[in-house]
């Protein structure tokens, strides 16, 4: 659950997500994510389409998901690269737009794009069980469930590794033969949780 | 006496003899001591005719009544729960919600009519509370059910709360509730913000809300 104090200013918020409120609060849809028409179009064409809401007004506005954790990410400038279904409200002053991931996105089941946020201010980034802020440096790269895989920070570069060998392909595998390897400096946030990918299921 | 927070999911109850607890059927995770379940037919306090009531009413959720000497956990389907304690107000909530509560509480069951006319009947079916609630009133322990954390919000006669109808899990206290409406043109053309229904509770007392938008 999280509570945004406003005082006159805004949040962007995932579509219908407001649990309650106390003050006045007005609630406007905002088309095609919230871009202008160049990233309507772009988020259509990529399928990270989000629905998000403005709200704006002043009181306490109090925000959830299906019962998902929440984490706040500060945002000072850098950009915050997550999926569209995990993020659940950005400061007004925050931009978001899609960033093209490559074809490692398609087997982790996140997609070929991926939503980028950028700016200064807070996001609240929902994860299914707490997360897990996990450094990554320079001579200790991190490999990643894709299902479990949230967000990142910094300049990280992704690459997708697979650790299938023959036992996989007669169905002996570990279960665990996707992995993304995430190397650079920067941050990532895993859920200790799992979600449906296609690499999950061998 | 009381309910002991063992978890967010977990609540243990100490029994003892000559009092009396009520649980949703089925509902016991494990116990030690003698304890007695029984089921309750008539599902809950009163007799026959409050009996009657609750099955008109749709109220009339399985319970069973808990007797003996021991100790008992309750918990049911994973969801969270969250005990509130009762020092002679009132509690609404709907019965499906109930996992336990002590025998020392009065139960009753109350048409949403009764508070707002035929506004109150289309708020019970706006929030999916149906036409009737259950009412707990006195003094004791309650334990209910939510998917997700529950929070409690005050309520007080000059800052009224608004609640998602879909996360409004009970509320206790003076508290009138109508269904206030956010929809303008925008909804009428498919692009409404998702909040166009709200609860707005105003008076004195407190209202619980959950961290989902997931009935259970």
């Amino acid at each position: 659950m999280l509570a945004v104090e406003l005082a006159g200013d805004a949040v962007k918020a995932r579509h219908g997500s407001m649990v309650a409120y106390t003050g006045r609060m007005t609630f406007k849809k905002l088309t095609g994510g919230g871009d202008g028409l160049r990233g309507m179009v772009a988020r259509r064409l990529t399928g990270e389409r989000m629905t998000v809401m403005e709200v704006k007004g002043q009181g306490t506005c109090y925000f959830a998901d299906q019962a998902t954790e929440i984490n706040l990410v500060r945002l000072s400038g850098e950009a915050l690269y997550v999926e569209s279904d995990n993020l659940l409200c950005t400061e007004a002053g925050l931009h978001t737009g899609t960033s093209f991931t490559g074809l490692n996105g398609v087997s982790s089941g996140n997609g070929l794009f991926t939503t980028k946020v950028e700016g200064h201010g807070w996001a609240a980034v929902t994860s299914n069980g707490p997360a897990v802020i996990l450094r990554v440096g320079k001579d200790m790269p991190l490999r990643v469930d894709p299902g479990a895989y949230l967000a990142h920070t910094g300049s990280l570069h992704r690459s997708l590794k697979s650790g299938a060998g023959w036992t996989t392909v007669i169905g002996e595998g570990g279960g665990e033969a996707v992995q993304i390897e995430f190397t650079g400096e920067g941050l990532v946030y895993v859920q200790p949780s799992e979600k449906v990918t296609i690499g999950g299921d061998v | 006496m009381g309910f002991t927070r063992i978890n967010g999911k977990l609540v243990e109850a100490r029994v003892v003899p000559g009092q009396r607890l009520f649980s949703q059927r089925g509902a016991m995770i494990a116990y030690t001591g003698d304890v007695r379940f029984t089921p309750n037919i008539t599902g809950g306090q009163g007799g026959v005719m409050s009996m009657i009531g609750r099955r008109v009413a749709n109220e009339d959720t399985p319970l069973m009544t808990v007797e003996g000497h021991g100790r008992v956990m309750f918990g049911h389907g994973g969801h969270h729960v969250q005990v509130i304690d009762l020092v002679g107000d009132t509690l609404f909530v709907e019965a499906d919600r109930l996992l336990a509560f002590e025998g020392t509480l009065r139960q009753s069951t109350v048409f949403l009519g009764s508070q707002g006319g035929v506004m109150g009947m289309v708020r019970g079916q706006v929030s999916g509370q149906g036409l009737f609630t259950t009412r707990l009133e006195g003094h004791g322990s309650v334990a209910v059910m939510a998917h997700g954390g529950v929070f409690e919000l005050p309520i007080t006669p000059d800052r009224p709360v608004h609640v998602d109808p879909q996360a409004y899990v009970a509320h206790r206290g003076e508290v009138r509730n109508k269904l206030s409406t956010a929809i303008g043109w925008r909804e009428m053309i498919g692009r409404g913000s998702g909040e166009a229904f709200q609860l707005e509770l105003s008076g004195q007392g407190a209202v619980y809300v959950q961290a989902s938008e997931e009935k259970l």
